[in-house]
Order: C-alpha cells, then sequence, then structure tokens
C-alpha cells in the first residue's frame, strides 16, 4: 500500500499541470455563444508530448492515464482525453486520435464526434473499431457541453479488435468515472472561488454553514471517487471499476444541484463556465446505463447472482 | 501508487487473525452484545489484552522502552482494523494503546510514566476520558469543571457525562478548569485522577448502546497531588489536540460494517431475496460507501506511514467513515428488520448499536463538515 506517485508518476503529474495552466486551457465565451469550446491548442500538446500513452509506460501505468482525464476534464475547455489515454494505449496505439466511443445505440449522438478521426465501438461481446472521413459524421446541436455528433453508420468500415470485450470495458468505465469525477472537481472549484469572494448578508457566501456543509460533503464525495478510480485503474477489477463509476455517478445529480444553487444567477449565464463542468456531468452520469446500472454490475461482480 | 498489501501486511494480518480466532471464546458474539464499555466486555479484555501483550500483538508499535515493537505504522492500523472487525475485544482499552500511552510517554513525568504505561503495555488498565460535561459537548472548550489549588493538591469539583468505560475504570484522563489560571483554553489543564478517589460518584446512564457503555460522573471536593497533573496548565488544551491527533481518522468502522453487509447479503440469498434489483441496489450503494470510507482513510494512514502529517483529510475520512457505518445499518433495518427482534440476528444487532453513535461520538458530523469547510476548503469561518 503507497497511495503516492512514484518518481516518474511526480514528474509527470508536475508537468501536466503546468501545462494545463497555460492559458489556451482558460475559459473564454465561444463564439456565437455556443456552450462548449474543444481545447484544439491543448489537445495538440498533449498528443505532442506523449501524455496519452502514459497508460502503456511501466513506471506511469493506467493510473497515470485516469489522474490526467480527472484533471483534464477539470479544464473548461473539452478535449477527449478518456479514450485515448485508457482504451488506446491498451488494444488500439496505431488508432489516429481523437477517438470516439460508442458505448450503448450507435444512431444516438456521441461526444468528440464532431473532431473525431477514428471511433470504438464497445459492447459485451466484442470491440471494433473504425477510421472516421470527411462526411462520416454530422455534427448535433446539444444542450451538453461537449462536441456532439450523430454517425453516418452505412458509410463505416469495422475492423473487429482482438481484445477482451468485458475488459474493454470495465477500462471504460475507470474512463468515464475519471472524466465525471474531474468535471464535477472542476465545478466545485470555481464555486468555491466564487463563494469565498461573493458577499451578500455582509459576509462571503462561503461562511454561511448551510453552503460550507454542502460543499464539504461534495468534496467528501469526489476525493473519495478519485481514489476508488486510480484503485480500479491499477487493479482493472471489474468489480473495482464498476463501483468507481457507481460511486461517481451516484454522487453527481446532488453536486451538480448545490454547485448551480451556490453561482446564484451568474451561473446560468453562458458568460461564466459552471456549465461547462455541469453539462459534461449531467451526459456522463447518464453514460452506461448510469448509477444503478453500474451498481449492479459492482452486486454481480462482488456477491455473483441472486 | 500502489493499491495492493504487501506480502509483511498480509502476513501479519494473517497472524492477527489467528490469534483472535484463537482466543476468541465461542460465546463471544454473545459477550460482544453487552457493548464495549460492559461489565461482561471488560472483564474479558483484562483476560484477553494480557494474552495479546505475550503474543506481541498489543502494543507493538510502541518504542521498545515502553514494551513496543516499533512495529510500522500499517502493522498499527492493520491491528485496529482486525480487532474493530472482531467487536472490539480490547473494550476500554484501545484507548490506551492508541493515544493514552502515547501521551504519556511525550507529557508525562518520569513518575507518571513508570507507574502508568507498564500496566497498559501489560492490558490490565481500563482508563476512562473524562472531557464531555453537560455544558460542554460540541463546545468542549467552554468545560466548567474546576480544580483549585491549594497547598501540594488540586481539589476538583464538577461534573462530567458520557463517560464510556466509567463504571470499571482505573484511572480518569481528566480535563478541568485550573481557578485562577485565567479564561478559555489557557486554563485547561489535564489531571490523572484513580477512580477509587473519595468525592467520585459514578452513575450509569442507560442507552441504546448497551449497559454500563456511557455514565455521568460527579467530582465532589476531590482531592488528588498536584503531582498528578499531566504536563503544565497552559498545555492541556495542546495536549490532548496532540493526543487525539494520533487517533484523527477514528476507529476503522468500515472494517465490520463490510463484514456484517456481507453476512446480510448471504442471508437475502438464502431467504431468496437478493434477486430484488431494488435490494441489490441498496446493497451495493452500501458497500460503496464502505469502500469510499476505506480507501480515504488508507490515504490518511498512507501518508502518516511516509511521515507526512496532513491537514483536515482525516476528518474527510472520518466522516465517510460515518456515512459507511450508517448505510451498512440501514441496510439491515430496511431489507431484514426482522432480526433485529427476539432472537433475532446478533451480530446485525451488535453492530447497529456500535453504528448508532458514529457522527456523535467522539465528534459530532456537523463539527467534522465544519473542518472540512475551513481547513480543508478554506471557506471563510462564520462571522
Ligand atoms: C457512545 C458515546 C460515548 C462517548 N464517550 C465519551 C467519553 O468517553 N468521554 C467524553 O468526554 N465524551 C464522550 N462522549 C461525548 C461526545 O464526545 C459528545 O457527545 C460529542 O462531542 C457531542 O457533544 P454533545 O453530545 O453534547 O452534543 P452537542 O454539542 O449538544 O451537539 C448536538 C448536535 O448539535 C449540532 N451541533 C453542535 N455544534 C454545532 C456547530 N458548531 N455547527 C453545527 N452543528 C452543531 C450537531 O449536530 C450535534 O450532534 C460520548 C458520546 C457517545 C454518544
Amino acid at each position: 500500500m503507497r497511495l503516492a506517485f512514484n518518481e516518474d508518476q511526480t514528474t509527470f503529474s508536475t508537468f501536466l499541470e503546468q501545462m494545463l495552466a497555460s492559458d489556451v486551457c482558460g475559459f473564454r465565451p465561444a463564439p456565437e455563444w455556443e456552450r462548449l469550446e474543444y481545447g484544439d491548442a491543448i489537445d495538440v500538446q498533449l498528443a505532442e508530448n506523449g501524455f496519452f500513452d502514459a497508460a502503456a509506460e511501466e513506471t506511469l501505468g493506467p493510473v497515470m492515464a485516469a489522474e490526467m482525464i480527472f484533471k483534464i476534464a477539470q479544464l473548461p475547455v473539452a478535449v477527449e482525453c478518456a479514450a485515448s489515454a485508457l482504451l488506446r494505449p491498451n488494444f488500439a496505439s496505431k488508432l489516429p486520435r481523437p477517438i470516439a466511443v460508442i458505448e450503448a445505440e450507435p444512431h444516438h449522438p456521441i461526444r468528440f464526434l464532431p473532431m473525431a478521426r477514428s471511433v470504438i465501438w464497445l459492447s459485451q461481446s466484442k470491440v471494433r473499431t473504425a477510421i472516421l472521413k470527411d462526411g462520416d459524421v454530422q455534427k448535433a446541436d446539444t444542450l451538453f457541453a461537449y462536441p456532439m455528433g450523430v454517425l453516418n453508420m452505412a458509410a463505416l468500415t469495422w475492423d473487429d479488435v482482438d481484445t477482451d470485450a468485458a475488459k474493454a470495458l470495465d477500462l471504460w468505465r475507470i474512463g468515464v468515472a475519471a472524466e465525471l469525477a474531474g468535471a464535477l472537481k472542476g465545478g466545485l472549484n470555481s464555486v468555491l472561488e466564487h463563494v469565498k469572494e461573493r458577499h451578500q448578508f455582509g459576509r462571503p457566501l462561503g461562511s454561511f454553514q448551510a453552503v460550507q456543509h454542502r460543499l464539504a460533503q461534495g468534496v467528501i464525495e469526489i476525493d473519495s471517487a478519485r481514489w476508488l478510480i486510480l484503485k480500479a485503474a491499477q487493479s482493472q477489477d471489474p468489480a473495482d471499476a464498476a463501483l468507481a463509476l457507481a460511486h461517481t455517478q451516484n454522487m453527481a445529480t446532488r453536486i451538480g444541484y448545490d454547485l448551480h444553487q451556490f453561482m446564484g444567477a451568474m451561473g446560468l449565464t453562458l458568460e461564466h463556465p459552471l456549465h461547462r463542468w455541469t453539462y459534461r456531468a449531467r451526459l456522463l452520469r447518464s453514460a452506461l446505463g448510469g448509477a444503478s446500472s453500474a451498481f449492479g454490475h459492482y452486486a454481480d461482480a462482488r456477491w455473483g447472482p441472486a | 501508487m500502489d493499491f495492493t498489501w504487501s506480502r509483511e501486511d498480509t502476513e501479519f494480518r494473517s497472524r492477527v487473525r489467528g490469534v483472535l480466532s484463537r482466543e476468541l471464546p465461542t460465546n463471544w458474539p454473545t459477550l460482544a452484545r453487552h457493548g464495549p464499555g460492559s461489565r461482561q466486555q471488560t472483564e474479558f479484555c483484562l483476560e484477553f489484552c494480557p494474552k495479546l501483550a505475550e503474543a506481541g500483538l498489543l502494543v507493538p508499535h510502541w518504542p521498545r522502552e515502553w514494551g513496543g515493537a516499533e512495529r510500522p505504522v500499517w502493522e498499527h492500523f492493520i491491528l485496529g482494523e482486525e480487532m474493530w472487525a472482531a467487536g472490539e475485544p480490547r473494550g476500554a482499552q484501545y484507548m490506551n494503546v492508541n493515544w493514552i500511552g502515547p501521551v504519556l510517554m511525550q507529557f508525562g513525568s518520569d513518575a507518571q510514566k513508570q507507574r502508568y504505561i507498564p500496566q497498559m503495555a501489560a492490558g490490565k488498565a481500563i482508563w476512562c476520558q473524562g472531557f464531555s460535561e453537560p455544558n460542554a459537548g460540541s463546545d468542549l472548550a467552554s468545560l466548567k469543571t474546576r480544580a483549585d489549588r491549594e497547598g501540594d493538591e488540586y481539589v476538583i469539583n464538577g461534573q462530567k457525562i458520557w463517560t464510556s468505560y466509567a463504571g470499571m475504570a482505573d484511572q480518569c484522563f481528566l480535563l478541568a478548569r485550573v481557578s485562577g489560571a485565567g479564561e478559555g483554553k489557557s486554563a485547561i489543564a489535564i489531571f490523572i485522577v484513580p477512580m477509587t478517589t473519595p468525592g467520585i460518584e459514578v452513575r450509569s446512564i442507560p442507552s441504546l448502546i448497551g449497559h454500563g457503555d456511557i455514565h455521568e460522573v460527579f467530582f465532589t471536593d476531590v482531592h488528588i497531588p498536584v503531582s498528578a497533573r499531566l504536563g503544565e496548565v497552559g498545555q492541556g488544551w495542546k495536549i490532548i489536540s496532540a493526543a487525539l491527533a494520533n487517533e484523527r481518522v477514528g476507529i476503522p468502522r468500515y472494517q465490520l460494517a463490510t463484514i456484517i453487509l456481507d453476512e446480510m447479503v448471504g442471508l437475502l440469498k438464502t431467504r431468496g431475496q437478493f434477486g430484488d434489483p431494488v435490494i441489490r441496489l441498496r446493497a451495493a450503494q452500501a458497500a460503496a460507501s464502505c469502500e469510499a470510507a476505506r480507501i480515504l482513510v488508507y490515504h490518511v494512514v498512507d501518508a502518516k506511514s511516509r511521515g507526512q502529517i496532513l491537514g483536515a483529510d482525516a476528518n474527510v475520512a472520518r466522516l465517510a467513515v460515518i456515512g459507511a457505518d450508517h448505510a451498512v445499518s440501514d441496510f439491515g433495518m430496511d431489507f431484514l428488520a426482522d432480526c433485529y427482534s427476539g432472537a433475532g440476528h446478533v451480530s446485525f444487532m451488535s453492530h447497529h448499536e456500535r453504528a448508532i453513535v458514529t457522527g456523535i461520538a467522539a465528534g459530532a458530523a456537523e463539527i467534522q463538515l465544519n473542518i472540512v469547510a475551513q481547513r480543508y476548503l478554506n471557506l471563510p469561518r462564520e462571522a
């Protein structure tokens, strides 16, 4: 048991944090008041510096990939990371990225498709990939703060991947959980800043106990989620993966509500970034069937059938 | 980063389990039902702890000078998990092992150390903690019990309440306010008071957690020598803060809760009820609370094992532990209510009686939330 990063992981994490502190990762209102911005610049920098390959490196490993997904999801800009950092190194290392993932119904809108250069299709029985060409994707309007698109399925050629489909789904559970936990953390950080600054009734909002206790409860959940996610990334055990996702999705609704409450009207504008995190969280909390489905998987893995 | 146990830790855990399965009598579950402060359990712990001491499992983390073996932080912690999972057969003595002994080592006079520590290391001492008062609970610093200096003595007057183990204790680790030493925390001092001193009266408070567990303790003109004071007058508050820092993550309650949850699921399966998706969901949620608590606690223990001092991370962990214990207890009562009446299910009842105090004993959950908000999230204090 050693719950601290090794030397390489520390270096990786420090370097990553420096990159993510750059201006290109910050919030600026999107043109036409779109609800999202894709972080093209940081995406390229991360790729060029090999960050997405951490999982395959022995001294970094999947733990670091999960940590990276968690950190990147805290940015106001959206960056495709979960598939690139956890799935790609595992069974599709040549796949061009950004990568979109079909985790359920292939005809539904899927996040990151508008900029994706390839798709991974996960199912219970097999894993397939396809390279995307111009015209394969139609951009979709969305309430969520992700670039969303719909696939032209007829135009695609699928390759079967020789990998364990169940394990790929487990990895994806961990990736989604990390992205969701990161989105919540990003939102929480932004709300913390706000409630320390904003005064009403002659005192900072953050000095009210009703606000304090709910934010404290939120951070307990988010921190525990992060640890459960890192543990699952290391063990890649089906129970750990289901647990990490279930725990994270389970808290997302309440935390999302609290974050918006404490931001007041400002949090309902497109001039403030809060919606970027909460609307990514809103999508991810339903991913892979949502919390009850993930709890069901956990119950199956831990206790077996009835 | 590594979430797996080392071979040494795994071996140590099985050694502890081996000793427990050898030394706990077959009627232990029934005995443990009486609650950790009961006469039954206290008498038992006075037989059991010397055996643990002999096996080197009572104070392995203590310095050699005081009978320990300077074993690593994780071993001490694993020991605590296994003891709690077994129903805490050390009874009141877990406090000696975890914090009273170490506090005496750090702040006690030579005479105090010689007099009390060897008894603790031998597993033969019962102490109680006289902190809370009728009007000083969460706001402990407002305590009123007085210590008046008269020559070579202090005379103690006042009342403590909720004092666990007081009925059977040899010594009380008492907080009192020294008259004439000013106001607030700086006037608080610690006294080691033998419970047989004239003027002490103990009344047991009937409670939901078993008889003989919590007490009122009345001090009327209790004379004790000045040498019974632990540390200096102005130091009392600092010492207990340091003392309780040893205990910061508190009891590893998720360990027993997890075992009980598995037992509940086993029973529901036998009854053909575990196919119900709602029951499965609720069981999984309770398990998630336990695992969340466990990993947050491990984070704090791990930091300690690397010599790192964390801030309010321990309070974060404590809150998660509170949630876990209640989640399991509530799951049982929601889906196995019949087990809590009649012949019932002894281990579920025992667990429930331990779980309901979680979030009140050793500091209310709301106080922990205040600490997390102010020291972990750095939110401004209330105006
Ligand atoms: C089983 C058990 C064993 C115990 N053993 C001992 C012992 O051995 N020795 C000892 O000294 N004490 C012991 N205690 C006492 C324990 O430490 C106190 O119960 C605890 O500190 C809370 O104090 P209180 O009960 O007076 O509650 P109060 O201080 O009256 O608080 C009641 C409730 O009010 C709320 N509250 C209080 N302050 C705040 C605040 N600032 N912000 C928000 N909410 C607040 C909380 O919800 C709290 O639970 C024991 C208690 C129990 C239940």
